[in-house]
Parts: structure tokens; sequence; C-alpha cells
């Protein structure tokens, strides 16, 4: 008898089983995909570096091995380790169409063959690359988009005197070489390529190593290895780890929005639950009438949810797998996320729905033993009533009847549309979210965090000669400031030049050494620089510090650190802190009497310009393009721009926005519509009502659509208004992890009140419009038919 | 007085699983203005469809209505449904109302949704008012439809279907769900309401409810069978009343 009873109520209740069910797969494919993306994210570099096999040290040589491999032979403290052959280059060595080569972060380039025995490369779609055809090229992700190129084009390398042209044939996700702050362009063709430019004498001098070891101790391994001559870089896992920082932190907005959608999940499916058992009051009074017992009838409601809980658990558990590598995939342009029990955690995020959905249909009968059968036939209206629904009266009321009854009904039920404002609202808050920061990143709001805020910046290694950086590279830095500034007052552009060096010094605190990186710019002050706490360093003996480096050498404001300039140890003061982007925050800055030496630069930025005269934004962009004519370099930024490039997410970060926007735009079009159609069966009586005394269609129509609108209103408001709030609150510490302690959101106001917020309005207008429109189909004859 | 309402010919035909069943065959009567004409008949017979078909709710299959003079099938949706609301009242047996409205505010939406008069929404008020204390519910006008009985929750759906003053009440069995206190009760009230001119058209199957009315059609199978016209002789008690309709109907096999 319970399985007819439950068949005919699968079939008579068709509508609402069918919102239901589309309920139960929305939320399975969001919870599967979302524990499963958070398990993902967690373990991001850890899979990835597995997966292509990066070892725990990596030592780079030139001019051969430089003795590495001798001393890995010997090591005690190495357990295995890999030895690759390389070829280094610049990108002065490579054209693509015709144009010279455009890298990453530096000009480096690293040319080798792939072999079975080497790391790991992936193509766009996370499979292994095994073969390259001879004549074809594999090239670093991200180096097609940024020289305009396409697969098929033809790069050529003209490396010592030796030439060759070879066809792009895709890009390789790099685990070693390919994030963002490695920058370094991998080349990897076929062997028999590789060969031509390895049998050159002329090439030999270029030809280096790549070792990749194994070790428990890099500490002791590092210092074994001080003792190899040609070490062009060596590092361990931890800090190739650290240069995806940027690539984790987007991942980690796919771990928040996952996190989000599964409350919405929660959420909408415990009210759509509760809702359609109070829809079988009825039924359940009259079981409860004719005899039947209270557990009995439990039962069979929840039998109903588990069958329904079943099917579209497995359902949503296929549609949950390609949904969730969609959200990876699109936030993992330079790394393979994954992990090896993705299937698993899949099956666990449904089976927790399913779980859910029969604990939550199980509270929701608990009414059914406090209700008497007649409660229950009166739809659990005892009436009885201490409080009133709604203080907003019709008789007070000056607005048009549609709008009325919706603020009215919304104000009535605030339980029911609260679910509703609540799935408009965590989706459409984390949306705003990402947009205000992907204007923060766009904006100059953050230029503090990478040095001081100037005119406009040239970043461009052609300009930026590497060769100073010896004893009396101060000098010929400073000609170089006033030879820019001479060709540059030529042009009718009066400004001064300068730039942010970076030098590496030791310190000593409390007996403990340190080696540090310390900022300084000459031809600036230091009081021009924002400070988050004290004051500006006044004289050469006082520092200011990030709280990175305060909390690595255990010091604040007031205390000392001895540096070593090489030349004499200084007892410096730290007297203030400032917030740095710069090397994750692992930076601090010398006052610009400091008595630093080139010798012992690490790193020189960008040519800083202030102009002047003071010119508007419309006259700086015109002088940064007679400047890119003037030195025939195309990197010149003003200071958002600068950012820009200093933080390169910038285009990550939009195509994460566009991202959320879809996946807000779906959850809002599916939440809209199940919910409307939810509402309209539940409420056909009083719309065949309206109907019956004269209301129009449209009337009728409006009615329904003013309530939606009003949530969604209400929601984005609410989201607006808390979106800087609730940004800081999940992003700030985001930020922190790259060093940046005291954020100024730009807040974007065409984008953050108009666009967005107008595009999810527009989305949930369209979506309940089309929804209501069920409406016109119920007639005032159709009262007849209301139970 | 007039034919505020013209029936002709009229049919109504639903096709159910490939079959087709004629609920109304050929129905043709009037209703003049002033008048208060139930209809009688067993359950199926077609008595609720004929109510919805000639108020404008559903659409008979062919024939016409003729309201006020104006073929009502031949008007667009907006239009009939202006007209119901401005110019038709309707009572259900089950008491609908908007369950998030109070009493007042249920009866109030008519006349707020209707743009025939020039009221002010104070004036408004003030009408439904004046109706709620005419039928002795005034007391009750705060509170949510659930809080009020089913005798006082009718009285209210009277008030409601008179707000906008209309020139034909449509009532579909009033009483059916009411004790017979409520029942004696909410007829009192319909009838003076036509006695103050209200043209009324209920369709009951209560003997005792139609008693009290000036006409009543016998419909079966679709077709009115017959016609009773109550005595005009205000001595006749109700009873009396009830009786003779009792004989009428016994022709039918009631």
């Amino acid at each position: 008898m319970y399985l007819n009873i439950l068949k005919r109520d699968l079939k008579r209740n068709r509508t609402i089983n069918m919102i239901l069910l589309l309920f139960t797969i929305l939320a399975t494919v969001f919870v599967a995909s979302g524990l499963n993306n958070v398990v993902t994210i967690l373990n991001g570099t850890d899979y990835y570096f597995e997966k292509a096999k990066l070892l725990d040290y990596i030592v780079f040589t030139q001019f051969g091995d430089g003795g590495v491999r001798s001393i890995l032979e010997h090591s005690k403290q190495v357990k295995n380790f890999r030895e690759e052959y390389c070829i280094w280059g610049s990108n002065d060595d490579v054209t693509i169409k015709g144009k010279k080569l455009i890298t990453k972060n530096n000009n480096t380039l690293v040319l080798q063959p792939l072999e079975e025995d080497q790391l790991h490369f992936f193509l766009a779609d996370n499979t292994r690359l095994r073969k390259v055809k001879q004549g074809e090229v594999y090239v670093t992700s991200g180096i097609l988009n940024k020289n305009h190129a396409k697969v098929g084009d033809i790069l050529r390398i003209q490396l010592q005197g030796v030439d060759l042209s070879l066809q792009i044939a895709g890009e390789i996700k790099d685990a070693l070489l390919g994030s963002d702050m490695m920058g370094n362009t991998r080349l990897i063709m076929n062997s028999k390529d590789y060969q031509v430019f390895a049998s050159s004498e002329k090439v030999k001098p270029y030809e280096g190593r790549i070792f990749h070891v194994a070790t428990d101790n890099t500490k002791a391994l590092a210092s074994e290895l001080t003792k190899a001559s040609n070490i062009l870089f060596s590092s361990d896992r931890s800090m190739i780890k650290m240069a995806y920082v940027m690539d984790m932190i987007v991942a980690m907005i796919v771990l928040v929005l996952s996190i989000c959608l599964i409350i919405v999940s929660f959420v909408i499916l415990r009210f759509v639950i509760a809702f359609t058992i109070q829809g079988e009051y009825r039924e359940i009074g009259v079981m409860k009438a004719i005899g039947i017992k209270n557990s009995r009838i439990r039962r069979l409601y929840i039998v109903k949810y588990c069958v329904m809980a079943c099917v579209g658990g497995v359902i949503g558990f296929f549609v949950s797998i390609p949904f969730g590598n969609m959200l990876i995939a699109s936030v993992s342009t330079k790394m393979v996320l994954g992990n090896d029990n993705g299937h698993g955690i899949h099956a666990i995020g449904t089976m927790l729905v399913m779980v859910l959905m029969v604990w939550v249909a199980y509270l929701c009968t608990g009414n059914v033993k406090k209700l008497t059968p007649v409660d229950a036939i009166r739809s659990g209206q005892t009436g009885e009533r201490y409080q009133k629904k709604s203080g907003y009266r019709l008789c007070h009321s000056h607005v048009q009847t549609p709008l009325y009854m919706a603020v009215n009904d919304v104000l009535s039920a605030p339980r029911r549309y609260l679910t509703i404002w609540l799935a408009f609202f965590l989706c459409s808050i984390f949306m705003l979210g990402i947009v205000l920061v992907a204007s923060t990143v766009r904006s100059k709001n953050l230029i503090t965090c990478f040095g001081k805020e100037s005119d406009i910046y040239i970043p461009d290694a052609k300009l930026i000669k590497m060769n100073v950086m010896t004893d009396d590279g101060k000098e010929q830095l400073k000609e170089s400031y006033r030879s820019m500034e001479k060709d540059l007052e030529e042009k009718g552009i009066p400004g001064k030049v300068s730039m942010e060096v970076w030098y590496k010094y030791s310190c000593e605190v409390d007996g403990e050494a340190y080696s540090v990186i310390f900022q300084q710019n000459t031809e600036t002050k230091a009081t021009d620089y924002r400070y988050t706490e004290g004051t500006a360093p006044q004289n050469a003996n006082e520092i200011a510090i990030t709280p990175t480096i305060g909390e690595q050498l255990g010091v604040g404001i007031g205390d000392t650190v001895t540096i070593d300039f090489g030349t004499e140890k200084r007892k410096c003061m730290v007297t203030a802190m400032f917030q740095s982007m710069n090397q994750l925050g692992k930076v601090a800055r010398l006052h610009e009497d400091a008595p630093t030496s080139m010798a012992y630069a690490s790193a020189m930025m960008a040519y800083q310009i202030d102009f002047a005269d003071h010119p508007d934004e419309k006259e700086i962009t015109e002088r940064i393009q007679t400047i890119k004519k003037m030195y025939d370099i195309s990197g010149i930024y003003d200071a958002a721009g600068y950012c820009v490039d200093c933080m390169r997410v910038a285009d990550t970060m939009d195509s994460v926005v566009v991202l959320l926007l879809i996946i807000t735009g779906i959850v809002v079009i599916l939440v809209t519509m199940l919910m409307e159609r939810s509402f309209i069966s539940a409420e056909l009586g009083q719309i065949a009502l309206l109907k019956a005394i004269g209301f129009t269609n449209r009337s009728v129509w409006k009615w329904h659509v003013c309530r939606f609108l009003l949530v969604a209103v209400l929601a984005e408001c609410s989201a607006v208004v808390l979106t800087v709030p609730v940004t800081k609150l999940w992003c700030d510490p985001i930020w922190a992890m790259m060093g940046a302690t005291d954020v100024h959101y730009y807040f974007d106001p065409i984008k953050i009140l108009l666009i967005y917020p107008g595009i999810i309005l527009g989305i949930t207008l369209v979506t309940i419009g089309i929804s209501a429109w069920k409406t016109w189909t119920i007639k005032g004859a159709d009262l007849v038919n209301v139970e | 007085m007039g034919n505020i309402l013209e029936v002709k010919d009229l049919c109504k035909t639903y096709v159910i699983d490939k079959r087709q069943n004629n609920v109304l065959r050929n129905v043709s009567f009037d209703v003049d203005e002033g008048d208060m004409v139930a209809i009688m008949g067993p359950s199926g017979s077609g008595k609720s469809t004929l109510l919805y078909s000639v108020s404008g709710m559903d659409l008979a299959t062919s024939g016409s209505v003729f309201f006020d003079g104006q073929d009502i099938m031949k008007l667009d949706k907006n239009t009939l449904a202006k007209k119901r609301l401005d110019e038709m009242g309707f009572i259900f047996q089950q008491m609908y109302m908007m369950k998030n409205l109070t009493i007042l505010d249920n009866i109030l939406l008519p006349a707020i949704e209707s743009k025939k008069s020039k009221e002010s929404r104070a004036e408004k008020v003030s009408r439904a008012e004046a109706l709620m204390r005419k039928l002795s519910i005034i007391e009750v006008a705060d509170n949510d439809i659930n809080e009020v009985s089913g005798g006082q929750l009718q009285r209210a759906c009277i008030c409601r279907s008179m707000i906008n003053h209309p020139k034909l009440l449509f009532a579909d069995e009033p009483t059916g769900a009411l004790n017979r206190a409520s029942s004696t009760e909410v007829m009192n009230e319909l009838v003076r309401l036509n006695d103050e001119g209200t043209t009324i058209m209920m369709v009951t199957h209560d003997a005792k409810v139609a008693s009290r009315c000036k006409r009543v059609l016998y419909i079966l199978d679709g077709t009115i069978k017959g016609e009773y016209t109550a005595p005009t002789d205000e001595k006749l008690s109700d009873m009396d009343r009830e009786r003779r309709l009792n004989n009428w109907l016994l022709d039918f096999g009631w």
C-alpha cells in the first residue's frame, strides 16, 4: 500500500517533486564539487609537485655541472638525484612570427629536450606531455598570449650561429619555472632538435644542468653545495611552492566560492523540504484521522525523500565532476590541480547531501507527532496566532495593489524570503568582493605596497643595465638618471628620475644572523613613503621594516638591528613599520643616506619618473607614448599599470570575476525559477481567487515579479553595503600572506553600485518574469480544483 | 426592469482522455435586475460550471452570455477581468481569502485594484468599514483570516463581493461550509442586499437556502429542466416557502 501511496504522490505532485529533485541535484553538484575543490586547493602545490616529480632541492648550473654532481654523489644528505641537461639563452635569441620573443619576468630562456626521466610537463588539459615531434616546440604557459601567437606559428631560435625554426605545438605547465614569480621561459623540443644546439661548440659554454635532489636536510645540503661553482640558482621545494602563492590565492577564491555554494545549497534544500512537507499536512491529517500511526506516516515521507535524495544524488554526482573540474581549470592555467581521491570525495559530498536530506525530512516530519488530525487538515494552522503577520496595511498604503501584496508577503513571511535573500546575498557579496579585489588590483591603491607613487614606471630590461651592480655602480646609475632626465627635457617633459634598488645585507639581532633584502631610493626621501606605524627613518642609522621582517627578526619599533653594509657595520634603529608586497613582505627600507653599495645590489626595480609640472592623467598617457617611442620599448606604465605588472594576477582576476558572474547568474536563475514554481503551486488558490474577483493576469504576474525583485533588490543593497567590510574579512588575510597588511580597497562605484548588481537584478527580473508567466495559465474557475 | 443577464444556447464541453463530456447543453435563461435566482441540481449536474461560464471566469464552448447588454464571450481576457472586478461580485463556498491580509484589507483589495470610482483610498476604507458594520463584523476588521469564525469569514466574503457595487452577485454554495446558524445569518444578509437592489445568482443544493430566492432554476445533466417562481405573498413563513419549493423539487426526483 505504501508503495502505491508513494507512486501516486510522485505522479500527482509532479511539479513540486520535480522542483525538489532539481534542488537535490543542485545541492549535490555544489556540495560534491565544492568539497572536492576544497581538498584539491588545500593540497594544491603538493599534488602538482608530486605529479611533476619535483624533488626536494633544485640546483641550476651554467658552464657544465660546476662540480655539483660530484658533491651530490658523495653527500650523505642525498637520497637520490636527477640530472637534466639544458641550454641557457635569452629572449634576444628567439623570434615568433618575426618579432622578438616577449618573455615573462626576466629574459632568461631554458632550452631542453623532452626525456622520460625528467620533470614532467603537462598540457592545458592536464595530461602529461609525452612526445615532441621533430620540428616542433612546446613553450611555457602564457607565452603565446603574451606574444599574440598561436599553435602552429613558427618560433625561430638563433643561438650562437645555430639557426633553427620550430613550429609551436602548444603550451606546457611547468612546475619548476612556470609560476609568474619564477618567470623563466622553457622551450621543450625533440632530442634531435636539441642536439643541433648541443653539438655546436659555440653553444657549449651556455650548456647547463638542472639537478633535482631528494633529501631530508636541505639546509645541510645547501651548505655542502657552497663548494660548487657556476651555480646560477638553487632552491628548496618550499621556495618554489612560495612562487605559486599568487596562483594559490586565486585558487583560494574558488575555495571560498565553494563554501558559499555549499551554504546556499543546504539553506535552500532545508527550505524546500520544509515547504513541501507543509504542503502535505492535509494528507498527513487524513492518514492520522484514519488511524495510521505517527511512525508509519513519518516513515512514508522519509522513504519518499530518501528515494528523491538517491535519484537526485546520483544525477548530481555525475554533474558535479565536470562542474568542479571547470571551476578548478578556470583558476589553474599554470598549475595541475586535482587530487587522486577526486571521485571518492565527490561520492562523500553526494552522501552528505543524501544523509542531510533524509535528516531534514526526519526533522520536518517531527510535527506529525504534535499535530492532531484536524490541525493537520487545516495545514498546520490552529486558528490561534498571537503575533501579527505584518504591520503594513493596505488601508494605510499608497502603492498599487501588486506592489503592496508583494511587500506584505515579504513582511508577513520573512523566514520564507530570508532563504531567497540569503542565497542571492551570499553569491552577490562574494562576487562583488571579487570585483572589489579585481578593481583594487587594477588601481594604484596598491602602489605603496611596491614603492613610492610616481607618475610613470619603466621596468623594461632594455633600459635597466644590470652591469651597474658593481662598487662604483651607484655613480653610473645616477648618470643614467641624469641622462634620462636630459632626454626627457629635450622632449619638453621635465621630471625627476629615480629607481628603487634592492640590496641583500646580512643583519644581526641578539647574536643571530639573518639575510635581509633592503630597499633604497637615493633620489627620494624616506619620508616620501607611506608607513603604517611609527615615523619615517630620519637618518642613515634608522630603518623601517615590514611586520613580516619584524616577526622574522623578532624586532619592533625602537629595537636595533646591526646591518653589515660590507664597508661598515651599523646599528640601526627600527623607527617605522610599512607594508610591502615585494618579496611577499620580506623587505626593509633604508634611509636615502644609508651607506649602500651597488656591489650588494640584488635587484633593480623600475625607473620612476616624477614629472615636475604635475600633468593630468591624459597628459601622462600621452607622455607614456612619447617615451615608448623615444626608447623603443613597450613596458612603460602609470602607477596603476605598474601595480598590475607587479601583481600579475589582474587578468586571472578578471576571468574569475566573469566565472563568478556566470555562477551567481546560474544560482540566481535556479533559485528564482524553482522557488517561484514552488510558490505558484502553494498559492494556486490565492491566484485563482484574484483572477476570479477580477484581477488581470498582468496584476497577478506583477505581484509575483515584484515580490522576487524586492528580495533581490534587498539582497543586492545589503551586499553592496557590506561588500567592503566582508571583503576585508576574508581577503585581508590573503593580502597579509602577500605582505600587504593595510590595503585600501578601490571601490569602483560604476562596477559595484551599477553594473554587477544591475546584471544580477536583470537576470532575476528576466527569470522571474518568465517563471511567473505560469500564473497566466491559472483561471478563476481553477478555484474548484483547489483542495 | 431589464435583463442584467441573458444566456442563450450555452454549451460547455470538456474533453478528458479524448472523451467528450457535455457539461452544459443549450442552456438559456434570463436574470432580471433586482432578481435573486438560485440554481439547483444534483452533484455533477453542471451548476458550478454554469455559474463560472456566465460570470466569465471560464469560457463556454458555444452560445452567448449577455451581461448588461454586452456579450462577454466576445470580450478579451483583460476586459472580462475588469468587468468581473467592477461589475460583478463573487462569493465561494470555501471562503477563499488572501492569507497574508487582514479581514479589512481582503475586503478592500478589489476596491483598491478597481479604477471605477474616483474615491480616495480613505473613502474606500470608510466604505469597507461601513459594509463590515452593516454585516456586523467590524470588530474583526484587523484580525487575520484564521482568527475568525466561518460565518464571519463568509460575511467578510460578502463584503468583499459588494465593495465595488456590483451589478450582479454570483454565489457558489455560499452556505455550503457553514453551520445552520451561520448559514441563516449569511442568507439574511444576502436577502437584505437583494432587497436593497443587488441582483443575485447563486448555486445551491440546499432547498432551505433556495427557498429564500425569488426564482429557482433546476438543472440536470447540463440542461435546465424547470423554473420555479417563489410566491410573492409576504405572509408566508419561511417554512411554508421551503415546503412549497420541496414539493416542486419532488417532481424532479429531489
